[in-house]
């Protein structure tokens, strides 16, 4: 994709999401309403497959350029499996399949494929209850490969989120396929590839937290004047950008180099320190927006919550701060006190 | 809505930069283990003339600069690998930091032919370094109140007043002092100048003020009817206040705000032995992961430089994060070594790097700019004031 046809499609599905995904579509999910229309809409436009390669019906895109429209997603709060579907996707397409219609989600944990069957319970699977298809990659004797499971031969537990997204418990016993094929990434890779997408809706949602804040305080009017004018507020929403800002900057550095250094590996350590980093910066994005906005923020009329509650689930979404700051730790304590500059300045792990 | 946008986009440092990295690690590796260091603590604070002349004889200091004054015409980009390999390998460069991360650069901007061909070949070689002349007793913050005054007389200026917190003074050779050479107190930005002045110069006192460490860094610098001759007057007389706002952006934009106590966390790495618990692994790649980013908006601002925009919000954005960083880690690598040290012997020697660490922290979100200074400038940012 081309920067000007990039540029295009950012700035049309930038639009869509902001007019077509208002108050009512995110709330209405959170009530148990499937927003058929809009997923039709999404589909129109070929949004799930940004990343899949034209000669497999997709747009061609890069993982960059799937990134880019997640976090675009994100600011809008888009209570759909987008970012879930555009990566069973680009699974799917990479392991030789086609991709097809219709929404999906992506099974990453403890399955394995035995003489063509999936076996296996993954908890916290976003989107578990509407997804048409599972898109698993699995463990098949040492290795990985990405088996597709459709929601009729799949048992679901539905266990929404606390920010009201239909996730739940998926097993397969002993699963018929859709499709099989040899993963072209490892697990562990795909798990990345997830976190990176989680990392970069995290990053647009905190975009949007600022905004409304921002907004908020310069019309809130106590005491005879905006509150933005206060000193007090001003230092408040000066970290909030900071925060903001070191979350969005993470998340893009990551996806460039996951983008750069190819599907199979590129930019490991970017993403373990991007989803850390919005993990880690969450809870003070949160606190400070809702400080700032009062009694207002805490409604469940405003949408402030949309954001702040999507982002303190997405903390634990495909690996939490925990998650990946063990494994950079134990990386950068492996290799030694000499080799953690260098690790720094190259972005990698040490060799 | 829409509110004004602070990205950092991703910047790759360039091809030519990454080689110098690799010059830069060899000639340090060859270098450092021959110097007897004053202390491991710190490293743009920590002083070494033998080391800057090195560095100076590599083209490494003022590595920007035009080459008729000794320069070496390289990228900004060039200069923050080489500022960011000091920093991560502990190099003393103490000495030469001040004169060529700003003194040289305004000099480069605002200074005479003669000043810049009497000055800028010494501190590219590594021989004449710099003091900053602007905090006053009165005057910390609030830089528009500084009182120091410089009365025009036949031939130059006649200076009466007093510096403070000036690092180095004891040591260095020039100090770029702001003044007021016009009006009145209450003028505030207007009539303020800038003067070159040797620290030689009759009638200037250099009195130590020891900070709470014990450490002799800070002076109070007194002026008493010290003649100035008209030829150390930087650029025009009352373009101070122009040139200490972009002095500023140098001072903050750099690796330095985070990267100033990075032996605490290598320290850290080494007390926690190759295969710390979970626990431990968590916490640590959690304060890696936060450089890391520092590093990448860090790196994001030069390029911004470098492509000619001048990001003084985003430089403020980096101070603030980068200097509350280092605030944090010597309590979190203290608290995290108490417990999952592996051998006590590292364990004495680590405890007394993060003491010295924590002893220096508060001193991070003071120098250069206060934190509250930093986020009233990305308040305005934000458009709220």
């Amino acid at each position: 994709m081309d920067h000007d046809t990039r540029e295009m499609l950012l700035d049309t599905a930038g639009r869509f999401f902001a007019e077509r995904c208002g108050k009512d579509i995110v709330n209405g999910v959170e009530k148990g309403t499937w927003p058929a229309d809009f997923w039709k809409e999404i589909e129109e436009m070929g949004l799930p497959l940004t990343a899949v390669p034209e000669d497999k019906g997709g747009v061609g895109g890069t993982i960059a350029d799937l990134m880019a429209v997640l976090r675009l997603a994100g600011e809008n709060a888009v209570p759909v499996p987008l970012a879930e579907t555009a990566l069973a996707n680009l699974l799917i397409a990479a392991a030789g399949g086609t991709p097809g219609p219709g929404p999906a989600t992506i099974v990453l944990g403890n399955v394995s494929f035995d003489n063509g069957r999936l076996s296996g319970k993954v908890d916290r699977v976003p989107f578990a209850s509407v997804a048409d298809r599972f898109v698993a990659v699995a463990n098949s004797g040492g290795k990985p490969v990405v088996a597709v499971v459709d929601k009729a031969n799949a048992k679901v537990t539905a266990t929404p989120s606390h920010a009201g997204e239909p996730y739940g418990t998926v097993a397969f016993d002993k699963a018929t396929c859709a499709f099989s094929g040899a993963s072209a990434v490892s697990a562990e890779r795909a798990l990345e590839l997830a976190a990176l997408a989680r990392a970069m809706q995290m990053a647009g949602a905190a975009d949007k937290v600022l905004a409304t804040t921002v907004e908020y305080s310069k019309q809130r009017v106590q005491f005879g004047r905006s509150i933005s004018t206060f000193q007090a507020i001003q230092h408040m929403l000066a970290e909030l950008a900071s925060c903001v800002a070191a979350t969005i900057a993470s998340a893009e550095a990551a996806s460039r180099d996951a983008d750069e250094g190819g599907l199979a590996d590129g930019g490991s350590f970017s993403i373990a320190a991007a989803k850390t980093q919005a993990s880690d910066f969450a809870q003070r994005i949160c606190a400070i927006s809702h400080q700032s906005m009062g009694a207002m923020g805490f409604t469940h009329e405003h949408i402030l919550h949309h954001y702040t509650r999507r982002l303190w689930v997405w903390r634990r979404d495909f690996g939490s701060e925990s998650f990946w700051g063990e494994k950079i730790g134990a990386a950068v304590a492996k290799a030694g006190p000499q080799a953690l500059w260098p690790a720094l300045t190259s972005s990698r792990y040490a060799a | 809505m829409s509110i004004p946008k602070l990205e950092f986009p991703p910047f790759h440092l360039p091809a030519e930069a990454e080689a110098l990295r690799g010059e830069v690690r060899q000639f340090l590796k060859e270098t450092l283990p021959g110097l007897k260091s004053e202390d491991r603590f710190s490293s743009w604070n920590t002083r070494s003339s033998e080391f800057s002349k090195a560095l100076g004889k590599r083209g490494w200091i003022g590595i920007t600069w035009p080459t008729q004054y000794g320069g070496s015409e390289r990228s900004f980009l060039d200069r923050y690998v080489v500022t960011e390999e000091l920093l991560g390998n502990g190099a003393p460069a103490g000495a030469h930091w001040v004169a060529d991360r700003q003194s040289g650069p305004l000099l480069l901007r605002f200074g005479s032919e003669e000043q810049r061909q009497a000055i800028l070949p010494k501190i590219t070689a590594g021989e004449c370094y710099f003091s900053i002349g602007m905090s006053e007793p009165d005057s910390g913050s609030d830089l528009a109140s500084v009182r120091t005054r410089a009365e025009p007389v036949p031939g130059g200026f006649r200076v009466n007043g007093t510096k403070v917190w000036t690092s180095g003074a004891h040591h260095n050779h020039y100090c770029i002092t702001l003044v007021r050479t016009s009006g009145q107190h209450g003028d505030r930005h207007k009539g303020l100048s800038q003067l070159l002045v040797d620290l030689k110069t009759p009638g200037v006192t250099i009195r130590p003020i020891i900070n709470l460490a014990g450490r002799h860094d800070w002076n109070e610098v007194t002026f008493s009817d010290c003649f100035i001759p008209e030829e150390c007057l930087i650029g025009n007389e009352g373009d101070g206040w122009l040139q200490v706002t972009s002095e500023l952006a140098f001072e903050r934009s750099g690796p330095e705000r985070f990267m100033q106590n990075f032996h605490v966390l290598r320290e850290l790495v080494r007390v926690l032995g190759r295969q710390p618990a979970g626990r431990a692994a968590s916490i640590l790649g959690r304060i890696v992961a936060r450089l890391w980013t520092l590093r990448q908006m860090s790196v994001a601002v030069a390029g911004m430089m470098q492509g000619g925009k001048s990001p003084a919000i985003e430089a403020a954005l980096v101070k603030d994060l980068g200097t509350i960083y280092q605030q944090d880690l010597p309590e979190i690598a203290r608290v995290l070594a108490e417990s999952d040290a592996t051998t006590e012997d590292d364990m004495a020697d680590f405890l007394d790097v993060a003491q010295y660490a924590t002893m220096m922290a508060p001193s991070y979100t003071i120098q250069g700019g206060t934190t509250q200074v930093l986020r009233g400038i990305v308040a305005r940012g934000l458009g709220l004031r």
